[in-house]
């Protein structure tokens, strides 16, 4: 299917991107899209081979989870900032 | 695998419905004003460092810290594709959930959910455009903000913002 292929090369463009960003914090930006790239492949790769409820619950609550991951790496980084 | 242009070009629509609604539903919110915690301030910062622009910078880290209307947007469209238009409810519950799991006190996210889950639904039910379309649709829509170029994404969020305001 042409919409999962997308969503997998944008994650696969997006992972380059935070390969090659040397910012922490720009890092953290092309991280998000990566994020909404997976929750695209999740919901197309659970959503046929298992229980299709299941399956938002599961993209939501990995998106959710990354998006914590990366307001509390954000946040780490900029306390340290101001401590400097 | 030959790939239908027909298809690329629904894609392509659906994309820029997305990128309409969830630049709309956050700059409404007013996303660009201030960054939500101090993390998002700080690829705001970054971003204006770079040679972008600070408003911009500021909603862009907001989309990083808290799920805002694209997020909403995207499970919104994950739902509806999943159940039809109880999913996409059941998705609008889940970025409310997820809200106030990242200490957001807007409601960008799940006014956006609840903005896309109405129209994805109506516009699938009355045209051609199937659920998932949104799906890849939202994922481009959000890799011309993110994903391109900061500096200019961020030009371009900030004129928007002073249209805004």
């Amino acid at each position: 299917m042409i919409v999962s292929l997308i969503c997998a090369l944008v994650a696969v463009f997006a992972t380059l991107r935070i390969v090659f960003e040397k910012s922490t914090e720009r890092k953290l930006v092309y991280l998000n899209l990566l994020n909404f790239a997976i929750t695209g492949v999740i919901v197309f790769v659970v959503g046929t081979m298992v229980d299709p409820w299941l399956a938002i619950a599961a993209a939501a609550a990995y998106f959710v989870g990354a998006t914590l991951e990366s307001n509390a790496i954000a946040s780490t980084l900029a306390q340290k900032e101001g401590r400097q | 695998m030959p790939v239908p242009i027909s298809e690329i070009v629904q894609i392509l629509v659906a994309a820029l419905i997305c990128w309409i609604i969830f630049i709309l539903v956050d700059l409404i919110f007013a996303l660009p004003r201030k960054g939500g915690v101090s993390g998002a301030t700080a690829i705001g910062t970054n971003i204006e460092l770079a040679g972008g622009n600070l408003h911009g910078g500021l909603m862009m880290g907001n989309i990083v810290c808290s799920p805002d209307a694209s997020a909403g947007t995207l499970l919104a469209a994950c739902g509806v594709y999943i159940a039809g238009l109880p999913g996409g409810l059941f998705a609008t519950v889940l970025v409310y959930v997820g809200n106030r799991i990242c200490h957001d006190k807007g409601y960008a996210g799940t006014t956006g959910a609840f903005f896309a889950t109405i129209l994805i639904t109506a516009i699938t039910s009355w045209t051609v455009l199937g659920p998932e379309l949104f799906i890849a649709g939202m994922v481009l829509a959000i890799t011309t903000i993110q994903g391109i170029s900061h500096v200019h994404a961020s030009r371009l969020l900030g004129k928007l913002w002073g249209w805004r305001s």
